[in-house]
């Protein structure tokens, strides 16, 4: 029981234990498995980028260009792609969006390590800029018309799982092995629990955060790639609010923002209990209305698992 | 001709909200905060602002309950920063989902409009040319500087970015200070949002949406910094007005509403870079 406490996941956890059994309670087919599938997929975005940011996040640092990002490479691979504009194989369109994102999250990392920029600012210009870019790039169209290939990516399933659920649980595996079970992983915690001890101990702070935030560009493609073609069109408002979605739920998931603090199965619950919320609404049935009120329960949902997250950090050992 | 006074009085429409709201932001990043529900709030304090108005409640009284509830709304973030002590990054992400939630809730995501038209004068009105939302951030940019630049308050503002561990050792009052600067946050937001209702004679939860961007865009490229402890008034002044002509000349000369986001955000990572090699500069002299 002390070491639940102890977990930072501890509050997140627990509160979205709660709502899963009250909302099962009200309406069992919350449970379904098509529901559960349903909800998984919803999340799938959240939890593949939320890898990337929590590391992020973990060494200090923050980026808040990953809406932004998304929305460029969900129009770059949209105008790759369709036979209408550029009508390139979808293997080759996915590996340029791929590419970019990484590009993009390199061009972060450069110009907060090599640059010594401060991250929060250089990914607000970078959310500007790539909102623009995107813009100027979609011109007011709308892409129709994606490839059946490509809508497989978002829409198929392999042995009865959706290709989405797959990749997450890759993206989730291939991240917690990278904390844990390699030198890279240590090093990420150590620079972002103290950067002067890091530094001492000879380790490179910049090729650290180069990493991290490189990741979380090439994670911001995987995610462009498996939930933008669930829908049949493209437009230019793709990830608006995504990064705070996300933020917000890495802090949720118990990550401290003044890094050193952060795991990815936190950033996970912290995702599903933010994303969810939707869903909880339209099964507790309580009207039309309700779904308005979204919002404001995130809000609180947020502010309860930080409170409790805060007394249980009080708690004497 | 762009700088024609005519045609920047007519363009300067658009800045009073976002310039007002700069202000206490500049002094809540002094202290090395954030604030980022304050689109939110806007939107909260204008659809009360609309329900009010629709139950017949007068137009002052209304006005008046929109500020009050942005101060509320303030004064909630306040108590979460300074007395629970949760990062204000992690606050006002959870406000900023909440007080825009509370907003949709209650107007069920309508717009409200038919406000009278005395009350349209005080977003679109002037005196003696002077348009009113110019005259009212101009009071405040005054009562802003006084605080920061020639109080107690501001100095400790200062300390507290400076380092906080240290300013509530020398005795510093830091968490009624927090309090302080998140409810005047919140109030101003108010403030803002019935300055943009009375201009657009329209109230709707989707109000101020990215305004938190916005606005601290351009207090950092007014040379406030993240990390705090740095930042003036005369700063974000001069942020704000790099921002809205930028802006403005580029919708102006080319037309393209588009491009603005990518100047913007071009200027805003050069301005940053341009900042930390003048200050690596300033270290090594």
């Amino acid at each position: 029981m002390k070491a639940l406490y102890a977990r930072r996941e501890s509050g997140v956890a627990l509160v979205l234990v709660l709502t899963v059994v009250v909302v099962t309670l009200v309406n069992h087919s919350f449970l379904s498995a098509t529901n559960i599938s349903d909800m998984l997929v919803q999340c799938a975005p959240g939890m593949i980028i939320g890898c990337g940011l929590t590391l992020v996040i973990v060494t200090g640092e923050i980026d808040i260009s990953i809406g932004s990002l998304m929305g460029l490479l969900a129009a770059v691979m949209g105008l790759l792609t369709t036979p209408e504009h550029l009508g390139l194989p979808v293997s080759v369109g996915v590996v340029l969006t791929l590419f970019l994102g990484t590009a993009v999250g390199l061009v972060n990392g450069f110009l907060v390590t090599v640059g010594r920029a401060p991250s929060i600012i250089v990914t607000l210009g970078m959310l500007t800029t790539l909102r623009g870019a995107t813009e100027l790039l979609m011109d007011g169209r709308w892409i129709t018309g994606l490839p059946a290939k490509l809508r497989f990516l978002g829409t198929g399933s392999v042995t009865g799982v959706r290709v989405s659920l797959w990749t997450v649980a890759l993206v989730i595996a291939a991240a917690m092995m990278l904390v844990r079970g390699t030198p890279l992983g240590q090093r990420i915690y150590a620079v972002g629990s103290n950067p002067q001890a890091a530094r001492l101990a000879g380790l490179s702070l910049i090729r650290v955060k180069l990493f991290v935030f490189t990741l979380t560009g090439f994670l911001v493609g995987i995610a462009t790639i498996i939930s933008v073609p669930q829908l049949s069109t493209i437009e230019s408002g793709i990830g608006i609010g995504l990064e705070l979605f996300v933020v917000t739920a890495v802090m949720v998931g118990g990550a401290s923002i003044s890094g050193g603090k952060g795991t990815i199965i936190g950033t996970i619950f912290g995702v599903l209990l933010l994303g969810i919320v939707r869903t909880v609404l339209i099964f507790l049935n309580l009207g039309e209305h309700m779904v308005y009120w979204e919002r404001a329960i995130q809000g609180g949902f947020i502010l309860v698992a930080v409170v409790i997250d805060r007394f249980a950090k009080r708690r004497p050992n | 001709m762009f700088a024609k006074p005519s045609i920047q009085l007519e363009l300067s429409t658009h800045v009073w909200e976002l310039a007002l709201l700069a202000l206490p932001m500049t002094l809540i990043v002094i202290t090395a905060g954030i604030d980022l529900s304050i689109g939110s709030t806007m939107a909260l304090c204008a659809v009360v602002l609309g329900l009010a108005h629709e139950i017949h409640v007068p137009i002052g009284l209304s006005a008046a309950l929109a500020i009050l509830t942005g101060l509320a709304a303030g004064v909630l973030n306040g108590i979460f920063v300074a007395y629970v002590k949760v990062h204000p990054l992690i606050v006002t992400l959870a406000t900023l989902s909440a007080y825009r939630g509370i907003a949709e809730g209650i107007s069920l995501g309508r717009p409200i409009s038919g406000f009278p038209e005395n009350f349209a004068w005080v977003g679109q009105g002037n005196i003696c040319g002077l348009p009113m939302p110019g005259i009212i951030f101009a009071v405040a940019v005054i009562a802003f500087s006084l605080l920061l630049e020639r109080s107690v308050i501001g100095h400790a503002l200062y300390a507290m970015g400076h380092n906080e561990i240290a300013s509530r050792y020398s005795g510093l009052p830091v968490n009624r200070i927090k309090l302080l600067i998140y409810s005047l946050s919140g109030t101003i937001s108010g403030l803002a949002a019935v300055l943009f209702v009375a201009r657009r004679n329209t109230a709707k939860a989707d109000i101020g949406t990215g305004m938190e961007l916005d606005v601290i865009t351009a207090v950092v490229l007014g040379g406030t910094s993240i990390f705090g402890g740095r930042g003036r008034i005369i700063g974000t002044l001069l942020g704000v007005l790099l921002m809205h002509e930028t802006r403005e000349f580029v919708s102006w000369r080319w037309n393209n509403d588009e491009l603005i986001s990518l100047v913007v955000g071009v200027l805003m990572i050069a301005a940053v870079l341009v900042n930390s090699v003048l200050m690596r500069r300033g270290h090594k002299a």
